[in-house]
């Protein structure tokens, strides 16, 4: 039968565990008794304690009536009636002690009467000494009645003390031999329990301690780095301890094939493929990653080095045309030079004609501003226009009132002719009724009456002409209003016309400020051009200095050459 | 210089016949008239009749009258009824103005103002050319006209129209 480490070591705790109960069991049994024992005992006791007790009672009440027999005084009654009510208190308590007892129960039984015999003996004498003498009382106490009474008391209460100490020895035996047999138990157990753990100490050390210790040198050496050792020390158990030795040798055989493949790798051939245990095998995952890793980073190196010599190739063709491209650059920048100080002097004759153009500009400005003036004083101009076409209209006003008051005069004086002409003809009238002496009369009122015709004819005439009048001043006043509608369209034309001239007047002015700007411009051109000039020397100097340069960086390319070229062998002695 | 002799001969001819001074027309031969204008006619009366000539001032008009009788007026204190000729000769109305005259006549005691539009003057007129009325004038024209003249004058028949019974105003009014 083959127990694996597990069971040996449980089976081993088993039994001790076993034996150690048995022992507790026995010994827990043994105290239990112990203590009844020791309770039966002070049962015992406190019965024969009541039994002495009782006793004295009733020997307290026997002395209280002697004493009161003798000297007939109360005093000396005292103890008998004390001892009365513990008399009681004692049966009763010996009743209830004594209530797991039939024997002692029966005692108690023939007690009870005797008790009462002895006490009515004493309740008597002491009503006779009280009511008669003490020789009627003793005469009583002679009759040995209370004696006999009290010796059967003193009998029964021996038996009943007997008995209590037979039991008591009977107890004490019995305690004693169980004490024994504990300490046996005991002793015997605990060598018994100590035995078998050592037994199963032993078995189990043996079977435990040694392919470990065999195991913990193979570790060693493994962690040694010897790879070589056989870490199956089980001999084929196939407990734990052969479980665990063989998954030591499959630890062993793995860590050996990434070793193998390590080398393989280190040797420089990178087709080894190695597969991981587990996706939690760290070491095998990263010599999976560790060799893809190398094997991507080794093709990458050998493009690097092929790219490297292809472009080291390109850098030497470039450096060789940059060293020609140098050389022409010195050339070109010889006609730059010679062409620079061209455009430095036209620069120049450019700086001249923008000044010109900006004193141009300036006057241009001035004479925007006095335009400006002008148009101002113009506007004044139209303003007094209007203001005296204004006069002219109100003059106008006055003019044709004027003529309405003359048109009134007129019509005045036409009324005076008519009634002259009147006068005339009733002058005439007159004239004629004086007859011949009115003759004369007669001519002067004709005359008279063609004045008045001649005044009606040229009042007529002036009414004509004052309605020429009238009708010139209704066209003047026309021409004056129109005269004055179109002072205003003047004056507004005026005012466009200044407000052109004033913007002309700013653009001008901006035009000159620009003017100035573009001077200032062509000025700073000029020295820009100068400083240019200096430059292209610079540059000259510089051209010159990379052409050196360029010859110099043809070597270093060549060296890099060489170098990519040897960098592309070693790459080739990988197999990838 | 023979023309010269003649023509100074015809002047001196001339001269004398211009320094004729004629002769004064005998005074029943001749007619004064007081010529005026009744809307675009003219009209003349006879001076002898004539007292004065007012300007129409002042017309009271009367009434319960003939519609020729326009109104009085007040002629230097005497009351003067007004005659409307037009009224007569069946002349277009045109309203009363200042201008209007009033012909103060006189004839039997009677005293009457013609109004008339335009007084144009008093003048001479020999009493032959006085043609007698139109015969186409009928009624009351031809009662009322003395003549027309040659200068194609209606000379009015003062006395007939002062005499005539018809202006003779007796109305009375009814209650």
């Amino acid at each position: 039968m083959k127990w694996n480490v597990g069971t040996k070591i449980a089976v081993g705790f088993v039994i001790v565990l076993i034996i150690f109960l048995i022992v507790g069991a026995v010994a827990y049994r043994s105290v239990v008794r112990q203590s009844e024992t020791a309770s039966a005992v002070t049962h015992s006791y406190a019965v024969e304690s009541e039994l002495t007790q009782l006793l004295a009672s009733l020997q307290d009440a026997e002395t209280g009536q002697r004493g009161y027999l003798i000297t007939g005084t109360d005093s000396y009654l005292a103890p008998y009636t004390a001892a009365l009510p513990q008399i009681e208190q004692h049966r009763a308590e010996l009743a209830r002690l004594a209530a797991d007892n039939p024997d002692q129960l029966a005692h108690l039984d023939a007690l009870g009467p005797l008790i009462t015999q002895k006490l009515s003996e004493l309740q008597e004498t002491i009503d006779v000494r009280r009511a008669k003498d003490f020789a009627a009382a003793q005469a009583i106490v002679m009759t040995n009645r209370g004696k006999n009474a009290m010796d059967a008391i003193r009998g029964v209460l021996q038996e009943m003390r007997t008995e209590e100490e037979d039991i008591l020895k009977v107890r004490a035996a019995a305690r004693e031999a169980d004490a024994r047999d504990t300490s046996w138990t005991i002793l015997i157990g605990t060598l018994l329990a100590a035995f078998a753990a050592a037994v199963a100490g032993a078995i189990i050390t043996r079977a435990i301690a040694v392919p470990l210790k065999s195991l913990t040198g193979v570790a060693e050496r493994i962690t040694l780095g010897d790879l070589s050792v056989n870490a199956d020390v089980g001999g084929g158990r196939r407990d734990e301890i052969g479980v665990l030795a063989q998954a030591f040798e499959r630890m062993r055989r793995s860590l050996r094939t990434l070793a193998d493949a390590a080398e393989r790798v280190a040797a420089g051939d990178l087709r080894a493929s190695v597969q991981a245990q587990s996706p939690n095998d760290q070491l095998g995952n990263s010599f999976v990653r560790m060799t893809d890793n190398l094997r991507r980073q080794i093709g990458d190196m050998v493009e690097a080095a092929a790219v490297l010599g292809s472009a080291s190739s390109e850098i030497v063709a470039s450096t060789s045309q940059l060293a020609s491209g140098a050389s022409q650059s010195a050339a070109a920048v010889t006609e730059t030079t010679a062409t620079v100080e061209e455009v430095r002097q036209t620069a120049q004759l450019a700086s001249q004609k923008a000044r010109a153009v900006a004193d141009t500009a300036q006057k241009s400005a001035q004479i925007a501003q006095s335009g400006r003036k002008s148009t101002a004083d113009v506007i004044a101009g139209m303003e007094r226009i209007r203001t005296q076409m204004e006069a002219i209209a109100e003059t106008m006003v006055r003019l044709s009132e004027q003529g309405q008051t003359i048109g009134q005069i007129i019509a005045t004086v036409e009324d005076l002719a008519a009634q002259s002409n009147l006068l005339a003809v009733n002058a005439a009238i007159e004239a004629a009724k004086a007859g011949e002496q009115g003759k004369g009369f007669g001519v002067v009122a004709q005359e008279v009456k063609s004045l008045a015709e001649q005044s009606r004819q040229a009042t007529d005439r002036v009414r004509t002409i004052l309605g020429d009048i009238q009708k010139a001043t209704t066209a003047a006043a026309m021409a004056t209003e129109q005269g004055g509608k179109a002072v205003e369209a003047g004056g507004r034309h005026t005012e466009t016309a200044g407000e052109s001239i004033g913007t002309l007047a700013a653009s001008v002015n901006e035009a000159a400020q620009a003017a100035t700007q573009i001077a200032a411009s062509s000025q700073q051109q000029l020295v820009g051009m100068d400083q240019v000039a200096v430059a292209m020397e610079n540059i000259k100097v510089t051209g010159t200095q990379n052409m050196a340069s360029a010859r110099q960086l043809e070597n270093a390319a060549r060296n890099i050459n060489e170098l990519g070229q040897r960098l592309k062998q070693l790459a080739e002695t990988y197999r990838v | 210089m023979t023309n010269s002799a003649e023509a100074g001969k015809i002047l001196r001819q001339r001269a004398q016949a211009l320094a004729q001074v004629p002769l004064p027309p005998a005074a029943d031969t001749v007619l004064e008239l007081l010529e005026f204008g009744l809307a675009s006619e003219r009209y003349a009366v006879e001076r002898r009749y004539v007292q004065e000539v007012q300007p129409l001032r002042e017309l009271t008009p009367l009434p319960c009258t003939p519609a020729f009788i326009l109104g009085i007026v007040n002629v230097r204190g005497r009351i003067v009824p007004v005659l409307d000729l037009k009224k007569f000769f069946e002349l277009p109305e045109r309203g009363l103005t200042d201008l209007h005259r009033t012909i103060i006549v006189r004839g039997h005691d009677v005293e009457i103002g013609l109004l008339a539009d335009v007084i144009v003057g008093i003048s001479p007129v020999p009493a032959e050319s006085l043609q007698p009325s139109l015969p186409t004038l009928t009624g009351i024209r031809a009662d009322y006209l003395k003549g027309v003249t040659d200068r194609r004058l209606v000379v009015l028949a003062v006395d007939r129209i002062l005499s005539d019974p018809k202006i003779i105003v007796h109305e009375e009014v009814e209650d």
